[in-house]
């Protein structure tokens, strides 16, 4: 099995991502889906701006986490190894897959050992990157999601719009709809007290009877062999206290050194995501159930996962990529995924974390829109939590994108897919116009000799804006008279 | 909220005889009456202006395009043509972006190169911070919106100097808009290569700020404007924005003078 | 997949990234200088600390040890509860076991397999004892034993917690120095602040997602 073997999982991405001009299209066209967008990103920054009185605080906290981070990333093979050694002391077997298929199939066998037929499953989106719930439903396993949002995702069929909140882009009427539509006894209501109580009833029959939970992890502690997640409504608990099999996966980046570099971290996180200075749970679960204790997981697994990010991690700029600890902050943030929301991406991860972190997993062919859909505004690197520069990073994969293979180093699969002959000699003349100022400024003289012949329909500009008309004399021009007519 | 960052956090020299103007592309072929007031402006300050003939573009659409090798070309053309060690001034939070935090890595195999990007000043940034001026209203009371690049809010950190200005002017309201420290959706090629989401964007920008309740707005990005000014139009809308160097003329010239 | 592939996929993983990191120097690494938070008087701490809860949603009760069976009975009378789940020989099981005979008392003396439906379906209240506390965000500290087991907290629908003011620290860092948490963790740590909620419907809060719907703090010493 190869690593860049592609899967029917990854092609499912792949496929969507590839799509992303007609996914913007089609969403941006949406009314009410751009509504659901606008009201909830506001309500998300005004959440976390709230959150954070103190910049001072924040900046030492932004500064200090990325230091933590680019530490743990700095040392990862050898926390990996430490991780793995110390769970395993503890109890905790651990399991290493390259690709998204090797990590259905660790899973898959899990399960099937022990017999399992109903999986519950916590908030995970590595889990929604290996396509999980595909997988195992082709295998005959119930894999139902527990989480609020993924709950109601997974009813309508659908994947998360957001990676925090993955049912932001339905309304409450909407998700009333999908109940009505999917839960045989409902009596329709859109009150959101009533509609979470189903899903309660629902959910704490399903956790009762499942036999494995399946969660993610926010992060590993190399030091004490410890899982931790961060959750508010106790599924992630739920599905790893009642079932008897406990099933983590998890990226191998979200592995930290130390217990001590936890709590910075998860204050940004909660912080950041939504805005609670808290969440209502933190889980730390360093063993399996022990002799004598009378609940808990009696086995657990953690399922570590490469699928791409081994080569971010190869250069040491793309590698700031792994200092996510998946906040969302910059998918809340930004106006792109304001405007186009979660699902026109077509990836596991939207918006701007999203843009850096897909075409490592999908490669650049089919990601290739994804760098350029960007007007660059460092919105998200302002608010980002440990500091990732993700414009700087999204320029990068742009010249990665463009790059000439000249059949040397490479850097990334896809490189050089979105080069054109003809935007390339386009920006070589452009590069040779503007070097030369002689010629440059021959240029500008005739551009605004002829303006009464500029084109007043330039295409996609003037579909929603009139047509930018040159001056009739460069400033070039207008200086030299300016000089010559004595002003000091 | 304001946002300090310390990467903005920067030495200001004394007030300079003389300095550098940086006009930029757009407004060399566009929109030359902001850099004529701009160097007018300046010269009233009493400082002598120079501009270097052979300027030409910052290198940003290419360097945004992920063209490095372009960019470079260019910039490096632009390093030669501002020998003197005086400050420069220009006139676009976004190219000063580019020319004062890109610039040290695209050409680092410049000698030097970190001591020509440290004389980088954008127009406000160099009014309020440099000539720490105190501006003399003798325009009609008004009121005024501010767009501030994303450039200048978060690479140059000068979001707040253009304010500032506005704000010295004492028969000007300034006006916050809806979603202020949002992108007008320009980015360069971006507008081109995503339309469709550029133009949800300026949709966006150009009716909030309509709805403040102002004659005109003011930025010191004419990229902005270009985009901005563009959708008011093709809107028929009658609010525009004013670059801010033409602004801040038009006020603090004596009354009469048009 | 089998031993052999496992054993590849590590390998490989682990080749890659040491190809990256070979040689580094981990004596140079950046100074992380933390955020020092101002050290606030222990009045205020206890202030935070109950604040943050009862914007959580958490009710607070001052009360005393010796008050402690009488608080729990109004509590569970008020909501017209008879069923308490409590730990034998636990930090206040003898203060709990006065409630005998107005409180139907169960304890938690079976493992989960043998009794989940009843634990999911007829027990509608719970009490626990908290290992620590912390101030800054408003957070209890479980620390689940065999007398006190994880599911306590977690399937009744209303949890009744007690918390020596003691035990509260100013922050979650200062706490796991002070203890020096990372020489002997448990099965399970649980920081909580307050009862299971959602905002996973147009960010519109719901409490009682799938944990506790009502989380009752019933604070000593303070």
């Amino acid at each position: 099995m190869s690593a860049h073997q592609v899967t029917p999982n990854e092609s499912k991405y792949a496929a969507s991502a590839r799509n992303f001009r007609n996914n913007v299209a089609r969403d941006l066209n949406n009314a009410e889906l751009r509504e659901n967008f606008h009201g909830a990103m506001h309500y998300l920054r005004d959440k976390r701006s709230a959150a954070f009185p103190q910049q001072d605080e924040l900046e030492t906290l932004r500064e200090q986490c990325k230091l933590i981070k680019q530490r743990c990333l700095a040392k990862l093979p050898y926390l990996l190894e430490q991780l793995e050694e110390n769970l395993t002391s503890n109890g905790i077997k651990v399991h290493w897959a390259e690709s998204t298929s090797q990590a259905n199939d660790i899973i898959a066998t899990l399960i099937e050992e022990k017999s399992g037929s109903q999986v519950v499953k916590g908030k995970s989106m590595v889990s929604e990157e290996t396509a999980l719930n595909d997988f195992l439903e082709q295998r005959n396993i119930e894999c139902l999601e527990s989480d609020m949002g993924e709950y109601i995702v997974q009813l309508a069929k659908e994947h998360p719009s957001h990676i925090i909140m993955p049912a932001i882009h339905q309304n409450k009427k909407q998700v009333a709809d999908l109940f009505k539509q999917n839960i045989s006894d409902f009596s329709y209501t859109t009150d959101v007290d009533e509609l979470i109580n189903v899903g309660r009833n629902i959910l704490r029959d399903k956790f009762c009877q499942a036999d494995v939970g399946v969660t993610g992890v926010n992060f590993a502690v190399a030091e004490t062999g410890t899982l931790c997640l961060v959750e508010n409504e106790g599924n992630g608990q739920m599905c790893t206290t009642v079932p008897p099999l406990h099933i983590a996966i998890t990226g191998i980046e979200k592995v930290v050194e130390m217990l001590d570099d936890v709590p910075p971290l998860l204050s940004l996180l909660t912080r950041s995501a939504t805005g609670q200075i808290m969440s209502t749970y933190f889980n730390m679960i360093s063993h399996p159930r022990q002799i004598g204790e009378k609940d808990g997981a009696q086995e657990v697994h953690l399922v570590l996962l490469d699928n791409g990010r081994s080569q971010a991690f190869a250069d040491e700029e793309l590698r700031q990529t792994l200092q996510c600890i998946r906040c969302g902050a910059c998918m809340n943030h930004c106006p792109v995924y304001t405007r186009i929301g979660g699902h026109a991406y077509g990836t596991v991860y939207p918006g701007p974390i999203g843009q850096i972190v897909s075409p490592h997993m999908l490669g650049l062919e089919p990601t290739k829109d994804l760098p350029t859909a960007s007007s660059l505004c460092g919105a998200c690197g302002e608010v980002c939590p440990v500091k990732i520069p993700i414009p700087k990073l999204l320029l990068r994969l742009r010249q990665e994108s463009v790059k000439k293979q000249d059949g040397n180093s490479q850097v990334m699969k896809g490189e050089g897919v979105g080069r054109s002959n003809i935007e390339a000699m386009v920006w070589k003349a452009w590069a040779g116009v503007h070097r030369h100022s002689s010629i440059y400024n021959f240029s500008m003289w005739w551009l605004t000799r002829l303006r009464k012949l500029m084109p007043s329909k330039l295409g996609v500009w003037t579909s929603v804006r009139t047509a930018p008309k040159p001056a009739a004399k460069t400033l070039h021009e207008r200086v030299k008279k300016h000089q010559s007519s004595g002003a000091k | 909220m304001t946002t300090i960052n310390t990467q903005h956090l920067r030495y200001y020299p004394q007030k300079p005889s003389e300095v550098y103007l940086y006009g930029t592309c757009l407004v060399d072929s566009f929109f030359p009456n902001s850099g004529i007031d701009a160097i007018t402006f300046l010269e009233k300050q009493g400082i002598k202006v120079h501009y270097p003939q052979g300027q030409t573009c910052c290198g940003q659409p290419a360097y945004n395009s992920g063209y490095k090798e372009e960019a470079k070309a260019v910039a490096l053309a632009q390093v030669a043509q501002f020998p003197l060690d005086i400050p420069i001034v220009i006139i676009s939070g976004s190219c000063g972006g580019m020319m004062r935090h890109h610039y040290p890595e695209l050409l680092d195999d410049v000698p030097e190169i970190q001591a020509f990007c440290d004389r980088i000043f954008e127009f406000t940034e160099f009014l309020v911070q440099v000539l720490n001026i105190q501006l003399t209203d003798n325009g009609q009371s008004e009121k005024v919106a501010l767009h501030t690049s994303c450039a200048a809010r978060r690479e140059m950190g000068v979001h707040i100097t253009g304010g500032k200005l506005i704000k010295q002017l004492k028969n000007v309201e300034l006006i916050t808009h809806e979603n202020e420290s949002e992108c007008c959706g320009f980015g360069g090629t971006f507008s081109v290569k995503h339309g469709d989401i550029s133009a949800a964007m300026v949709n966006d920008k150009s009716n909030n700020l309509d709805k403040a309740g102002v004659v005109r707005y003011v930025s010191a990005d004419w990229g902005c404007m270009m985009n901005i000014n563009g959708a008011l139009e093709y809107q028929k809308k009658s609010l525009r924005g004013e670059h801010i160097a033409s602004y801040l003329l038009k006020r603090t010239q004596a009354q009469g003078a048009s | 997949m089998t031993k052999l592939q496992h054993n590849i996929a590590r390998a490989n993983i682990l080749a890659k990234l040491k190809q990256q990191v070979a040689g580094a120097d981990y004596t140079k690494l950046p100074i992380e200088t933390p955020y020092h938070y101002p050290e606030i008087e222990r009045e205020q701490q206890i202030s935070q600390f109950i604040t943050h809860l009862t914007n959580n949603h958490a009710q607070v009760i001052k009360t005393t040890q010796a008050a402690l069976a009488e608080q729990v009975a109004d509590i569970l009378n008020t909501l017209k509860i008879e069923n308490l789940l409590y730990g034998k020989d636990s930090t206040y099981s003898q203060e709990i076991e006065q409630l005998n005979p107005t409180v139907k008392l169960q304890a938690f003396d079976f493992t989960l397999e043998d009794k989940k439906e009843h634990l999911f379906n007829n027990t509608p209240a719970s009490i626990t004892s908290s290992h620590a506390s912390i101030a800054a965000t408003g957070c209890i500290v479980l620390w689940p034993s065999k007398n006190e087991p994880r599911t306590m907290s977690l399937i009744p629908p209303v949890h009744i917690v007690i918390v020596d003011a003691n035990d509260l620290y100013s922050d979650f860092a200062s706490l796991v120095k002070a203890q020096q948490w990372q020489n002997k963790l448990p099965t399970n740590v649980l920081l909580i602040s307050g009862p299971s909620k959602t905002a996973d419907i147009q960010q519109t809060l719901a409490y009682g997602a799938h944990g506790p719907e009502k989380l009752f703090v019933l604070l000593l010493n303070s």
